[in-house]
C-alpha cells in the first residue's frame, strides 16, 4: 500500500465540466513529486482536495491508510500541510512566533511544549532571530519559511508547495529550493506544484496535468526525454533540454548533449 | 518628456523598524512614447515604490518628479489635477483580483473611463475595444469577473487601464503566476500594443529570459538605489547579478556551463534557443 493513494478522484465547481477528471495516482512515503500543467489544468484543485479544503465529487483519497472523509479530515490535516503562492495570504499570526504557534494551538499542544517546538522549528528554518518580528518586516521567502515551520511543528510529514516560489525573487527562490531539498533528505514527502520547469527537474517523479486529467506520471529523467508530453500539454522544456533534443541527430554533439543533460538535472 | 525623477527618495514608517527608506536618490527619465522598459530588482529593492510614483499614487519624501509637465513634490498641490496624471499614466497592480470589483466585466472596464466624463455609450464601446485588445472576445462582457481564471482576471484588469487610453502604461509583475505559454502570450500582447500605439510601457518582472528577449532598456533596483539603466545585454556582460540577488537568462547560464565544463569558447550572449543552437552548431572546436 502506498503512502498516498488517490482513486477515481473527480471534482467540479459547476455541473458542466470536471476540473479534476478520474485521477488515479499513488505516491510513496518520502517521494518528491512535481506537478506541472497549464493554467487551469487542475493542479491547485488537486492540492486543495488532498488537504481536505475541497470535497471531491467522487473518488477516494487515502493517506497512510486513512481514507479522507468528514470524520477523518481532522486526522488527515495533521499529516499534510500546504504552502500557498502568496506568502501574505497565509500569515495569520501577529508575529513569527504566533504564526508558528497557530497550528499547534488548534491541536491543544501544552504551552511549555509549544514554546520548545517554536524555538526548535524556527531554528530549523533559520528564522530564530525573527521570532518577535511582524510579517510586514519579513521578505516573501522568510514568510514562506515561517509557514513551513508551522507545518513541521504540527508533525506533518507531507508538504504541498502550491507555486510557493512563484512570487519570490530569484535569490529567495533559490534559498527556498535549497530548504525543500533538506526537507526531502529528512524524509518528508514533497508535492510541488510549479510552472518552473527547472524546479520540477529536482523531483523524483513528475506528474503532468492537462485539462483535469493525469497526462503523464513518470520518473523525471524519463519524462524529460519525451518532448511530445510537454508540447501537447502546453508546457516548455528547459532551455538545456530543448538544445539537447535539437542536437540529438548528430554524434558530433554527444559530449555537448551529455553536458546539457547534466546541467538540466543538477543545476 | 513623459516622466522625470529628480533625486527622488521615499521613506515609510514601520512600527518595528522606524523609518525605512524604500527608494533613495533616484534620477532618470522616461519618454512619453516609444519606450519599452523592464524594471527588475530583488524583493524589497524598491521596484513597486518606484512604480507607484509614476502616476503620483504616492509622493516623494524628498526630491521632485515631473509627470507630463506637472511637478510633483512631497506636498499635495491644489493646482495640480492628479486625476489627469492618472489618466495619462495607467498603473496595473500585481494582483489584478484586488482591482476588479464590479459585477460584470463590462462594468469593470467602463469604471475608469466613466470617471473621465465621457458618455455611457462611449465607455461601452471603449470597454469592448479594450477587451478585444487583450485577446478576450465579446462573450466576456457579461461575465462576472470573480468567476474568471487568474490569467483572464489579469487581462480584464489590463483592459480596464487600456480603456482610459493612457500615454504610459506601468505593469507590476503582470506575468507572475502564469504558465510559460500564458506568459509569452501576454508579453506578445504588450509588445503588440506598444508597436501599434507607440505608447511607452514599463513592466516589472523577475524573468530575465523575458528581459533579454523583449526589452531594449532595463532599469535595475538594488536596496533602494537605481544601479543600472541601459541595454539588457550590457547588464548581463557588466554586472554581477548574483550579487544583486538577481539571475541571468537561461541561454546565458547554459552556454556558460558548456564553456566551463568542456573548455570551449562559445559566445554566451544569445537571446533565444534558436540563436544558442546556431552558436553550438557553428562552433569550430568541440
Amino acid at each position: 500500500m502506498s503512502y498516498i493513494e488517490i482513486q477515481k478522484l473527480s471534482y467540479s465547481y459547476n455541473e458542466k465540466t470536471n476540473v479534476l477528471d478520474d485521477i488515479n495516482i499513488d505516491i510513496e512515503k518520502g517521494e518528491w513529486i512535481a506537478v506541472l500543467g497549464h493554467n487551469g489544468s487542475g493542479k491547485s484543485t488537486l492540492a486543495k482536495t488532498l488537504v481536505g479544503l475541497l470535497e471531491p465529487k467522487t473518488g477516494d483519497i487515502t493517506i497512510d491508510g486513512i481514507t479522507l472523509g468528514e470524520e477523518t479530515a481532522y486526522e488527515i490535516r495533521k499529516k499534510i500541510g500546504i504552502v500557498f503562492q502568496n506568502p501574505d495570504n497565509q500569515f495569520v499570526g501577529v508575529t513569527v512566533k504566533d504564526d508558528i504557534a497557530f497550528g499547534m494551538e488548534n491541536l491543544c499542544v501544552p504551552r511549555e511544549e509549544m514554546l520548545e517546538k517554536i524555538n526548535f522549528y524556527a531554528k530549523k528554518v533559520n528564522m530564530l532571530d525573527f521570532l518577535d518580528k511582524e510579517p510586514a518586516t519579513l521578505s516573501g521567502g522568510q514568510k514562506q519559511r515561517v509557514a513551513i515551520a508551522g507545518i513541521l511543528a504540527m508533525q506533518s510529514d507531507i508538504i504541498i508547495f502550491d507555486e510557493a516560489t512563484s512570487m519570490l525573487d530569484p535569490y529567495s527562490k533559490e534559498e527556498l529550493i535549497q530548504y525543500i531539498k533538506t526537507l526531502h533528505k529528512d524524509g518528508l514527502t514533497i508535492i510541488m506544484i510549479t510552472h518552473d520547469i527547472n524546479e520540477a527537474l529536482l523531483a523524483d517523479r513528475i506528474l503532468v496535468m492537462n485539462k483535469g486529467k493525469v497526462f503523464a506520471f513518470q520518473e523525471t529523467e524519463k519524462i524529460m526525454k519525451d518532448k511530445e508530453t510537454f508540447t501537447s500539454s502546453n508546457l516548455e522544456l528547459p532551455v538545456a533540454l530543448e538544445l539537447a533534443n535539437s542536437l540529438a541527430q548528430d554524434d558530433k554533439f554527444k559530449e555537448i548533449r551529455d553536458k546539457l543533460w547534466e546541467y538540466a538535472l543538477t543545476k | 518628456m513623459g516622466i522625470r525623477f529628480n533625486q527622488v527618495s521615499h521613506g515609510y514608517t514601520s512600527f518595528a523598524d522606524g523609518l525605512y527608506t524604500a527608494i533613495k536618490d533616484i534620477s532618470f527619465e522616461i519618454s512619453d512614447k516609444n519606450e519599452f522598459i523592464a524594471l527588475v530588482g530583488h524583493t524589497g529593492s524598491g521596484k513597486s515604490t518606484l512604480a507607484k510614483h509614476m502616476n503620483a499614487l504616492i509622493f516623494p519624501t524628498s526630491g521632485t518628479l515631473e509627470i507630463f509637465g506637472k511637478t510633483i513634490t512631497s506636498k499635495r498641490d491644489k493646482k495640480i489635477k492628479y486625476n489627469d496624471i492618472r489618466k495619462k499614466v495607467g498603473l496595473v497592480f500585481q494582483f489584478p483580483e484586488y482591482q476588479l470589483f464590479e459585477e460584470t466585466v463590462e462594468k469593470d472596464i467602463m469604471f475608469g473611463p466613466m470617471n473621465f466624463k465621457i458618455s455611457k455609450e462611449e465607455a461601452k464601446a471603449l470597454a469592448k475595444e479594450s477587451l478585444n485588445l487583450v485577446g478576450l472576445d465579446d462573450s466576456y462582457l457579461t461575465r462576472n469577473p470573480y468567476n474568471l481564471s487568474g490569467g483572464e482576471k489579469k487581462r480584464v484588469s489590463i483592459a480596464g487601464i487600456l480603456a482610459m487610453n493612457p500615454d504610459i502604461l506601468v505593469l507590476d509583475e503582470p506575468t507572475s503566476g502564469l504558465d510559460p505559454a500564458g506568459r509569452r502570450v501576454l508579453m506578445d500582447l504588450f509588445k503588440d500594443i506598444h508597436d501599434k500605439t507607440k505608447k511607452s510601457v514599463i513592466i516589472i518582472t523577475h524573468d530575465m529570459d523575458l528581459v533579454y528577449q523583449y526589452f531594449n532598456r532595463v532599469l535595475v533596483m538594488n536596496e533602494g538605489h537605481l544601479i543600472f539603466d541601459g541595454d539588457p545585454e550590457k547588464l548581463f556582460r557588466e554586472k554581477d547579478l548574483f550579487k544583486n540577488h538577481l539571475d541571468y537568462p537561461n541561454t546565458i547560464k547554459v552556454l556558460d556551463y558548456l564553456n566551463k565544463s568542456l573548455g570551449i569558447n562559445l559566445d554566451i550572449y544569445k537571446r533565444t534557443i534558436e540563436e544558442a543552437l546556431l552558436e553550438i552548431k557553428g562552433a569550430e572546436k568541440l
